[in-house]
């Protein structure tokens, strides 16, 4: 079975642009924590081109969580901004990076928008 | 007007909020503090001298990072017979440092226990005017050798505040104490530091390497110096407009504030001290009024907005695509979500107001660069106005909230729950949507159009939105009008029923150019006739309605940066003199204000009251009031960019004498500006 976080990787690295991210260039690691094991994902953003892989390798932002939270996160169950502030993921480096990335994670699967009156069951 | 005397000093989202004695003892009715990130750091900082509190002699607040306070032990009455001098003098800049000096003017040595009394609740900037009983982390303090830390842990959630001295001193969990020997016409200082952390898991913090300007008090100043020389120079025989311009230059330097994640760059925040964090809606109106002066604040805020425009639904943030942040903040109850600002989007005006901003600003500046930069963010403004804002289908902005706990009801400026109301008082139900947010809509499409066929090279979309925009201003002319008062409705409910109270809003109308030409005059009269011109300033409400209060938050009292955008849409449509009516009005106001225009004051009959009278709970500073008299300095200058050149057009009222701006930045270079007051002000408004 794929885990939320790898579909959400192989998406992105199928996805190839994003034009959210047309003006930012850089890389993210995104460090995985369980108990004494991390995994490790690596994207790459050359203006809006994006590449995907799993090596360890030095980052301009380096993203720590563990893997749980991270795979609610990217399903749109957990907000990134909020679990900054509150210590339940930590960012080290260029923290810009992070916040656009950040725009293209799902919202919540709940959410639905806004509700249009005249689309409403008449009252 | 009654002050209240507490000191605030402030660099971003660092402020001291205290007593005119320097302590800090907060309570819920005076919340003061050290606040930063919206989590107050200390709630208690009381400075004793054998056991005695301090009286203050005076204080100055010499610079918007800076204070200094004199104070003499014991109670007031005793004064004359002080012995001892004790000075406080604070500043912040990242961290908050404090000197205390005391000199002993007796000709005997003395003996003094010297202590600071020191705490924090670690509240939220959302708790601090309610007791703060059940926080659900616990707190915790550390005594060390040098220091105390005094901390705050909710699961991963971290702050702590650490305090240290020069001197040694004797550090226990409720504070710290000095024994000091001074000799006759001795004196003792020692200075205090106290930083404030945010941390995460490894003891991270949060801001690690984020710091907009330096924050050492040389840089700061020098920063602020800057600053100043940077701007234009405004000369004037009016005594107080000069004085009153320089306020806000300095108040909009101190308004300045760097989002934690933007590498640095700056735009207003909205007021101190409650809202020192970045606001979509009062950002651009702030940098709108500033553009002749301060162009550069615009690109930054354009900038940071559009990096954080929507991209997905969220109810609970109230976030669609394409949609223009309302608020942003740090702490607790955002980052547990009890409150939806991570960031918030429940407004529906900063959208259209965004691509209003990058429109102004390429006229002054020429910056086609940035509006290349920003023609996604620009597009996607614009197709949310069109598929996710007109609720009813109607072709107009609608708002609803979708979080219905803890999102906001009113999502227009007036954002109170109360100030949206039918003639007969009664509140319409939702959707809603205000009078004013259809000529922002009018005017984002025609602003969009001219930057789609001059700059991005699509003169098809160019077509379609000024063809948009003209069915829009016929639509909103045939709905809106309220026949039997001759203006424009307040909102629209549902059904399409006119809330028909006169209001304020009207004016923004004329700056949006949505007006019919035939009917502009009808809404100038309005603006300066009795029911909403006080002789101060334009009300909220008109008298007469049935929710009107003189001291309504948003049903009667006067805004000053609402009059601004009112004065420049009536300069749009030609009436200079009514513009220059609510232009004199507001200046004169400002100096009860010492140039320091309050968020609202009452809107009482000028002759009524003979001065301005300050809304009771009024942030101040505040950006967009801050703003105003900037704003009103143009419009009566008639300075407007005209194909590449700053034109210049004064409408001055006769008693402003005269006036100068000099080097106007612009496309053009710098340029001067002259005018001479000539408009006679006792033929207009009776």
């Amino acid at each position: 079975m794929v885990d939320q976080t790898t579909r959400f990787f192989e998406d992105l690295d199928r996805r190839g642009y994003e034009p959210l991210l047309a003006k930012i260039s850089g890389t993210l690691r995104f460090d995985l924590h369980e108990g004494a094991q991390t995994s490790h994902w690596l994207l790459r953003v050359d203006r809006g081109e994006l590449g995907v892989s799993r090596e360890d390798r030095e980052a301009d932002t380096v993203v720590g969580t563990d893997p749980r939270f991270f795979g609610d996160m990217v399903a749109g169950g957990e907000n990134a901004i909020a679990a900054l502030l509150r210590g339940d993921m930590t960012v080290s480096g260029d923290l810009r990076l992070l916040l656009q990335v950040e725009r293209i994670f799902p919202g919540p699967a709940s959410s639905r928008g806004p509700r249009h009156e005249f689309r409403r069951e008449a009252r | 007007m009654a002050q209240s005397n507490t000191i605030r000093i402030l660099d971003g989202n660092t402020f001291v909020v205290s007593q005119d004695t320097g302590d800090i003892e907060a309570t819920p009715s005076e919340p003061t503090g050290l606040f930063n990130l919206d989590t107050r750091f200390l709630s208690k900082w009381v400075l004793t001298v054998n056991g005695e509190r301090l009286n203050a002699l005076s204080y100055d607040d010499l610079q918007y990072y800076e204070a200094r306070f004199f104070l003499v032990p014991g109670m007031a009455t005793h004064y004359i017979d002080a012995k001892l001098s004790v000075i406080r003098e604070r500043a912040v800049g990242g961290s908050f440092r404090e000197q205390v000096t005391i000199l002993n003017h007796d000709e005997k040595a003395v003996d003094l226990e010297v202590r600071m009394d020191a705490g924090s609740d670690f509240a939220d900037l959302f708790e601090v005017k309610d007791e703060v009983l059940n926080k659900k982390g616990e707190s915790y303090f550390e005594v060390e050798a040098d220091r105390l830390r005094l901390g705050y842990r909710r699961g991963n959630f971290r702050r702590e505040t650490v305090i240290s001295a020069s001197r040694p001193a004797r550090y226990d969990k409720n504070g710290f104490a000095f024994s000091v020997h001074l000799e006759p016409n001795e004196e003792w200082d020692t200075s205090i530091e106290v930083d404030t952390f945010a941390l995460g898991p490894g003891g991270r913090d949060l801001r690690m390497g984020l710091r907009a300007h330096g924050t050492e008090r040389l840089a700061l100043q020098h920063d602020l110096e800057e600053w100043i020389a940077k701007a234009p120079k405004v000369n004037s025989e009016h005594p107080e407009l000069a004085s009153t311009y320089r306020r806000s230059l300095i108040d909009l330097a101190a308004l300045r504030f760097s989002p934690l994640s933007l590498g640095g760059q700056a735009l207003p925040a909205a007021g101190l001290p409650w809202f020192m964090t970045m606001f979509g809606r009062d950002s651009i109106f702030t940098c709108l009024q500033v553009l002749p002066f301060v162009p550069d604040l615009s690109k930054t805020t354009l900038r940071i907005l559009g990096a954080m425009q929507g991209t997905r639904f969220d109810d609970f943030r109230d976030e669609d695509p394409g949609r223009i942040l309302h608020e942003m903040r740090y702490g607790e109850s955002a980052a547990f979500e009890e409150q939806p600002h991570s960031p918030y989007y429940g407004s529906v005006d900063a959208t259209p107001l965004f691509v209003i901003l990058l429109d102004e600003y390429e006229k002054w500046t020429g910056d086609v660069a940035l509006v290349h930069e920003l023609e996604r963010e620009c597009r996607a403004a614009l197709k949310w106005v069109d598929d996710y804002a007109d609720l009813v289908g109607s072709g107009y902005i609608w708002y609803e909230r979708r979080n219905s706990d803890t999102g906001l009801e009113n999502q227009c400026w007036k954002d109170s729950w109360d100030s949206i109301s039918y003639r007969d008082g009664t509140l319409p139900p939702f959707p809603r949507a205000t009078c004013e947010l259809q000529g922002y809509a009018y005017d984002a499409k025609i602003r969009a159009a001219r930057l789609a066929r001059e700059i991005w090279g699509d003169p098809a979309y160019a077509d379609q939105l000024e063809r948009e925009a003209a069915q829009l201003k016929e639509r909103f002319n045939r709905d809106w009008w309220v026949e039997d008062g001759e203006y424009y409705a307040l909102a629209l409910d549902p059904e399409g029923r006119q809330c028909a109270t006169l209001s304020s809003n009207i004016g923004h109308l004329l700056w949006s150019g949505i007006v019919d030409d035939d009917r502009a005059e009808k809404i100038a009269h309005h603006l300066v006739g009795p029911r909403l011109f006080t002789g101060w300033g334009v009300r909220t409400l008109a008298e007469g309605e049935v929710r009107y209060n003189p001291i309504g938050y948003h049903n009667g009292t006067i805004w000053p940066f609402d009059n601004s955008f009112i004065a420049w849409g009536l300069r749009r449509y030609g009436f200079a003199e009514e513009a220059g009516i609510i232009a004199s009005g507001i200046l004169d106001a400002a100096r009860y204000f010492e140039g320091r225009l309050p968020e609202a004051f009452g809107g009482y009959r000028r002759e009524q009251t003979k001065f301005p009278v300050e809304y009771p709970t009024a942030c101040s500073p505040q950006a967009w009031s801050t703003g105003t008299p900037l704003l009103l300095l143009r419009t009566m200058l008639g300075l407007e960019p005209h194909e590449g050149h700053l034109a210049v057009e004064p409408m001055l009222p006769a008693g402003m004498g005269r006036i100068e701006v000099l080097d106007i930045p612009g496309r053009w270079g710098r340029v001067d500006a002259f005018a001479r007051g000539r408009l006679e002000m006792d033929k207009l408004g009776d």
